[in-house]
């Protein structure tokens, strides 16, 4: 009667126990330095979306020395729900701002694709988030990536094959628009989590149970491992705390967060959640393709110290809590 | 109109091979082409498109029986109910469909194997949800969802249609089953599950709308509160395609509805379809199905 953890995690909710097991991370395992070098990390404050945030966006592309000229880059913001009350969508503003500073960066080409997980109708998703209102000929450049044409490719994983649509496979570069969220399985959503959406769904299904047993972290590492050309953009210029990714409150960070490594920026992130990136089980397991440690990243802009804002963390996850405040 | 202008689309963006993608020009998908052609069923002007679809269908059939979602994806998944339900539409029930609803029989939620029923008996494995019932998932080895399950009950109550099959009926019993225990608080429901850890989730109205459809022949009293979130819904959802499968569980409960508006032009096929199958004078008699005996 052998099961592995991972094998509860997607029981349609059920094996809780094993999910919050799974997720706790083991904190005192050494966690490697990751690659050779350092990685580059801009924080920039954001008061409101109606600040000037393609300037900032710019300065974050620039400060961390990603080239754009002549690439044909995909926009992925993190578009999941029906709820334009809150804060579940990565915002318009931010998109549009990410397009404008593209463009005018030279890229061959922008184009903005998403598959949300759970629901099946991603142009009245986007209708509802305000997409269509503020991005200029928004159905022209968007691509449902649920829907998308696919390919097969091998070693996902370690699965004989994984499809993925067209559009993530041509594309030079991919721009994780991510949410800065807490998330009730994996602990944060962040950039990392977001390329969830590059998974289609009329292959896998709504919600993409496959991912669930591969097992999230190690999903969200392989998919990270796929695509490799990425920039990073979070919008935690209002995120979303408490029972995160959906149904949680929102929560006034002020900072747009950038870099072309996604673990760094995914790591300090948390770290202005007040989350300790090394209990959370993906960032451990990515940080051979980045870096998690804060002595390997190099903060540009604002100290994580100077915009920290706890996010609020629910019962199961208060462990996580990062106690020191670092640089 | 609405239902002619949504046809003459249909068949304008049919591909080349004879499939539907979900956008024109764009590879063909089973889901789409599947409810394109019910939706053109019966059309005369339809009826070589239907033909072709149908040939394209048969290709995509694996050894095993199961359906390939598309053109590129090799492997069978839940789509092999809607083959099912193309074959019933097509009176083709002996060897494709058969093969079909052998394969769809063969495939459960993981949640429901016997060690996992065993360790929720015995209390070693905590559960949200009810193991007992065989569900179906969006592709073999995982768990069983609301809608893959919904539209597998409905396809296999199709099939006892044309031919009763003791052991098919026990399996939708089992379908039925697994969807009224994961109902929501609110009535509804949502993809997979009630609550997750200790919160509840809310429903969404397309999979409310499905679950609806699976249900069939169940009680008025059982789905007294489910019609009432339903209706619900209706009135204050926001997604498009939600709306048309409300559009049709309503008709299939023969409960009153208003005519989906004018086809705008909306690329999206299969929204397209589902609308067009709810029209008033459109073929979502072919989803319409009574209780098992």
């Amino acid at each position: 009667m052998s099961m592995r953890r991972r094998e509860f995690i997607p029981l349609a909710g059920t094996a809780a126990v094993a999910c919050y097991m799974g997720f706790r991370g083991k904190s005192e395992e050494k966690i490697p330095d990751g690659p050779a070098g350092r990685s580059a990390v801009s924080i920039y404050k954001c008061k409101s979306y109606s600040d000037d945030l393609a300037d900032k966006i710019l300065a974050g592309i620039q400060s961390c020395g990603l080239a754009v000229k002549g690439k044909r880059v995909l926009l992925k913001p993190n578009l999941v729900e029906f709820d334009s009350a809150t804060v579940v969508n990565t915002d318009a503003a931010v998109i549009a701002a990410a397009l404008e500073v593209f463009r005018k960066l030279g890229a061959a080409e922008v184009r903005i694709g998403e598959g949300p997980g759970h629901r099946r109708d991603t142009y009245d998703l986007a209708e509802d988030a305000s997409y269509r209102k503020t991005i200029p000929r928004f159905d022209d450049l968007f691509v449902d990536l649920n829907r998308d044409d696919v390919s097969a490719v091998r070693g996902f994983a370690g699965e004989a094959e994984m499809y993925f649509p067209h559009t993530a496979l041509g594309a030079d570069l991919i721009v994780s628009l991510a949410k800065m969220k807490t998330h009730h399985w994996a602990g944060a959503t962040l950039s990392m989590k977001n390329l969830f959406g590059l998974v289609p769904g009329a292959v896998y299904g709504w919600p993409k149970n496959k991912l669930h047993y591969i097992g999230i972290p190690e999903s969200v590492v392989a998919l990270n491992r796929q695509f490799r050309n990425t920039f990073a953009v979070v919008d935690g210029v209002v995120g979303m705390e408490g029972n995160g990714p959906i149904q949680g409150t929102p929560k006034q960070s002020g900072v747009l967060v950038m870099g072309r490594d996604l673990v760094a920026v995914d790591a300090t992130c948390c770290r202005i959640m007040g989350i300790n990136p090394e209990k959370i089980e993906y960032l451990k397991m990515a940080a051979d393709i980045g870096h998690l440690h804060s002595s390997r990243i190099d903060q540009r802009g604002e100290l994580v110290r100077a915009v920290r804002t706890d996010f609020q963390l629910i019962d199961d996850f208060r462990d996580l809590r990062l106690e020191v405040v670092e640089a | 109109m609405s239902l002619q202008s949504r046809l003459d689309f249909l068949l304008r963006v049919q591909n080349a091979d004879g499939g539907w993608g979900y956008f024109p020009g764009k590879q063909s998908w089973m889901e789409p082409t599947v409810y394109a052609m019910l939706a053109l069923q019966g059309c005369t002007e339809g009826r070589s498109a239907v033909d072709r679809a149908w040939r394209l269908l048969l290709s995509w059939q694996t050894p095993d029986g199961s359906w390939r979602p598309g053109t590129a994806v090799q492997e069978g998944t839940w789509v092999t109910a809607l083959g099912v339900l193309a074959a019933c539409g097509r009176n083709s029930l002996d060897g494709v469909g058969t093969r079909g609803i052998g394969w769809l029989m063969d495939q459960s939620g993981q949640e429901s194997r016997w060690t996992v029923r065993v360790m929720s008996y015995f209390h070693f494995l905590k559960t949200d949800v009810n193991v007992n019932h065989r569900g179906w998932p969006w592709r073999p080895g995982t768990s069983a969802w609301i809608e893959p399950t919904a539209i597998t009950v409905l396809a296999l109550k199709k099939s006892m249609e044309k031919r009763r099959d003791g052991s098919v009926a026990s399996r939708v019993r089992e379908g039925e089953e697994l969807i009224l225990s994961r109902r929501d608080h609110d009535g509804g429901w949502n993809s997979g599950n009630p609550s997750v850890l200790k919160y509840d989730l809310p429903s969404y109205p397309e999979t409310t709308a499905l679950a609806l459809l699976g249900l069939q022949g169940r009680s008025r009293q059982e789905l007294a509160a489910p019609m009432k979130t339903a209706r619900q819904f209706y009135g204050d959802c926001k997604s498009s395609l939600a709306k048309a499968w409300l559009t049709i569980a309503f008709r299939c409960y023969g409960e009153a509805v208003v005519e989906a508006g004018e086809f705008k032009g909306n690329p999206d096929i299969l929204l397209c379809a589902i609308q067009a199958l709810g029209s008033a004078s459109g073929n979502y008699r072919l989803l319409k199905t009574g209780a098992i005996a």
